[in-house]
C-alpha cells in the first residue's frame, strides 16, 4: 500500500513515453525527407547541365567521375592518407584536450594561468598559422598532424573544463559527505558527471579536425583528399573535384553520427532528460 | 533570549549514565558577509552556543524558521562545514571532518545519475573498499528495507521523487552509520508521498534502531517523527527549548495523531517559540 502512489506515477510516465514514441514513429518524416532528397538532386542535375562543366558539375557526372577515381585507386589512396592524419591527430587532440580540460576545470590556479591563452588561441582562426607550421615541420605528415591537433584540441579542452565546472555541487557534496578523497571524488563523481560535456567537445572537435586536415593538405599538397581537390581544381576537372569533397562530407557525417551514438551510450540519463 | 540549560532538559531518567551518541556543546558558527566590494565585511552569527545531546535509538528533530541555521548545524555535525568554536563528539570522538560513522540524507535526493539504484546504494561501500559481492548483497538488502527491492536496476531518472529519496536513505544506511543525519529529506515531495515516507521512516527506524537527527521546518513532521524536538531561535540560532514528545514508539498515524490534544498543545507551543509571537 505504501508504494501505490509512487508506482502509479512511474507507470503513468512510462506509458506516456511509449505513446509519444510510437506516435512519432508513425508520422512519415522519412518520406518527406526522401522526397526532398530526390527533388534537390533532380534540380541540381537539370540546372547543372545548363552550366559550363568548368564552373559547375551535376550528380550524374560526379557519379561517373567517382567510379573512375575509385577504379584507378587514386581516391582510395587519398582517403586512407587523409584518414591516417585525421584519426591520429584527432586522437592526440582528444587525449590532451581531456587531460588539460580536467585540470583547468578543477583547479582555479591552473585556470587562471591558462585561460587567457586558451581564449586567445581558440578565438584565433588557427588555419592562419599554417604557413608557419609548414616552416616548422616541413611539408610532411607531422605538419598535417600538428594542424589537425591544434584545431581539434580547443573544443575538447574547453567543453571538458566547463563540464568539470558544471558538476552539480550537490553531487560533490555527496562525495564529501561519504568522506571520499579528492582522487575518489575525481574518479567517481567529476569524471562521469562531465563525460557528456567531453563528448560534446569531441563531436565539435571532429568538424574542426576535418577542416584542419583539408587546409593542411591544401598547403602541403602531396597526398590526401585535400591534394586531390587542388589537383582536379587546377585541371578544371570540376566533376572529379567534387568526388573528394563529397568524401569529406561523408567522413564528417559518419564521424559525427558515431560521436552522437557514443554520447547517448555514455550518458543515457542526459538523453532522456532532454526529452 | 531564554536559553534553557541543556543538562537539565536532556537528563531524562532512563538516559542517566548512558553515553550520548552525539554530543554538541557550545558550538558557534559565523559567516563573513560582504554587501558590496567597498563595504567592510560584516559578521553574521548563524549559530550561538548550541548544546544538546542525542542518545542511542532516538529520533531528534531540529526545527526552526528558515535561516535559523538548522541545516548549517547538520552540515557541521556531518563535517561538511567547520564550526568556529565548541565541541562536537560522535560516540565520544571529536568531529574534525566528514566521516563514515555518520550517514547523510540530502534535501534533494542527489543520486549519481549514471548509477543504477543499487550502484548508488553501493557508493559508500565502494569507498570502504568492500568486495563487489558483499556490496551487492548489502545494497539489495537495503533496497528491500526501503521498499525498492524491485527497482535495483533502475536509473534515478526512471524513479519518482519519493523513490529517489528512498534510494538516498538506503545509501546513507548502507555504511551502517552510528548516526543518521537527514536534512529536510521530505520537503521537496508532494504531501501524499511525504506522509507515506514519514511512516516508512518510523518503520525503518524501528527495524534498524538507528539514531537519527532530522532537520525540518514542518511542525507536524517533527511531532510525528521525533522523540525530542530541539527548537532553534533565529539570528543567531540558539537552542530555545528542547521538547520531549510523549507519544512513544507505537504512535498512531499522523492524521489520527493530529486529533490528540497533547499534539495540538505541543504544536502551538513550538509555533509560539519559533515565531516569537503569542499563540493565536
Amino acid at each position: 500500500m505504501a508504494l501505490t502512489t509512487e508506482v502509479d506515477d512511474a507507470a503513468r510516465e512510462t506509458e506516456l513515453e511509449e505513446l509519444g514514441g510510437s506516435k512519432a514513429a508513425r508520422k512519415p518524416y522519412w518520406l518527406v525527407r526522401a522526397i526532398s532528397i530526390v527533388l534537390i538532386l533532380a534540380l541540381w542535375e537539370v540546372v547543372g547541365r545548363q552550366v559550363s562543366p568548368l564552373f559547375m558539375s551535376y550528380p550524374s557526372a560526379i557519379a561517373r567521375a567517382a567510379v573512375q577515381l575509385t577504379a584507378s585507386g587514386e581516391l582510395w589512396g587519398a582517403f586512407l592518407s587523409s584518414m591516417e592524419t585525421l584519426t591520429l591527430g584527432f586522437l592526440l587532440a582528444t587525449i590532451a584536450g581531456v587531460l588539460l580540460g580536467l585540470l583547468i576545470g578543477r583547479y582555479r590556479y591552473v585556470d587562471a594561468a591558462t585561460d587567457w591563452l586558451v581564449n586567445a588561441l581558440y578565438s584565433t582562426p588557427l588555419v592562419a598559422i599554417t604557413p608557419l607550421v609548414v616552416l616548422w615541420f616541413g611539408l610532411g605528415f607531422s605538419a598535417k598532424l600538428f594542424i589537425v591537433f591544434i584545431l581539434a584540441i580547443f573544443p575538447v579542452l574547453i567543453n571538458t573544463a566547463s563540464g568539470v565546472r558544471n558538476v552539480p555541487s550537490q553531487l560533490i557534496d555527496v562525495g564529501n559527505a561519504f568522506a571520499a578523497s579528492e582522487r575518489e571524488i575525481f574518479a567517481k563523481v567529476i569524471l562521469p558527471a562531465s563525460l557528456p560535456y567531453m563528448m560534446t567537445g569531441i563531436r565539435l572537435g571532429i568538424g574542426r579536425a576535418i577542416i584542419g586536415m583539408v587546409v593542411a593538405e591544401f598547403f602541403t599538397a602531396i597526398n590526401g583528399l585535400g591534394a586531390l581537390i587542388i589537383k582536379y581544381g587546377n585541371q578544371f576537372e570540376t566533376a572529379a573535384m567534387f568526388v573528394p569533397i563529397l568524401c569529406l562530407m561523408l567522413m564528417g557525417v559518419v564521424y559525427t553520427a558515431i560521436a552522437i551514438r557514443f554520447e547517448h551510450w555514455v550518458a543515457p540519463w542526459r538523453h532522456t532528460e532532454d526529452e | 533570549m531564554k536559553q534553557i540549560d541543556v543538562a537539565t532538559t536532556a537528563s531524562v531518567p532512563n538516559r542517566a549514565g548512558e553515553a550520548p551518541r552525539l554530543s554538541v556543546s557550545n558550538v558557534c558558527k559565523a559567516f563573513r558577509i560582504r554587501k558590496g566590494a567597498s563595504q567592510p565585511a560584516a559578521l553574521l552569527q548563524v549559530l550561538k552556543s548550541i548544546s544538546f545531546e542525542v542518545y542511542n535509538n532516538e529520533i531528534v528533530s531540529l526545527i526552526g524558521e528558515s535561516g535559523c541555521g538548522k541545516t548549517t548545524l547538520l552540515r557541521i555535525i556531518q563535517g561538511l562545514i567547520h564550526h568556529d568554536s565548541g565541541t562536537l563528539l560522535v560516540e565520544g570522538q571529536p568531529v574534525t571532518g566528514p566521516g563514515r560513522d555518520r550517514g547523510f540524507v540530502f534535501q534533494q535526493p542527489s543520486l549519481l545519475p549514471w548509477r543504477t539504484a543499487q550502484e548508488n546504494v553501493e557508493f559508500g561501500l565502494e569507498l570502504q573498499r568492500m568486495s563487489a559481492t558483499d556490496r551487492a548483497a548489502r545494497a539489495r538488502k537495503l533496497l528491500q528495507l526501503v521498499g525498492l527491492g524491485d527497482a535495483a536496476e533502475q536509473f534515478p531518472h526512471q524513479l519518482s521523487g519519493g523513490m529517489q529519496q528512498r534510494v538516498g536513505l538506503a545509501r546513507a544506511l548502507a555504511i551502517e552509520p552510528a548516526l543518521l543525519l537527514m536534512d529536510e529529506p521530505f520537503s521537496a515531495l508532494d504531501a501524499q508521498t511525504r506522509e507515506v515516507l514519514q511512516k516508512e521512516l518510523l518503520r525503518i527506524q524501528a527495524e534498524t534502531h538507528k539514531t537519527i537527527v532530522f532537520v525540518t521546518h514542518d511542525l507536524d513532521e517533527a511531532l510525528y517523527l521525533s522523540d525530542r524536538i530541539i527548537v532553534l531561535g533565529a539570528r543567531p540560532g540558539g537552542v530555545k527549548e528542547i521538547i520531549e514528545v510523549p507519544f512513544g514508539s507505537n504512535r498512531p498515524e499522523l492524521p489520527l495523531l493530529r486529533g490528540d490534544p497533547r499534539f495540538q498543545a505541543l504544536r502551538s507551543r513550538i509555533w509560539e517559540l519559533i515565531s516569537n509571537r503569542p499563540t493565536l
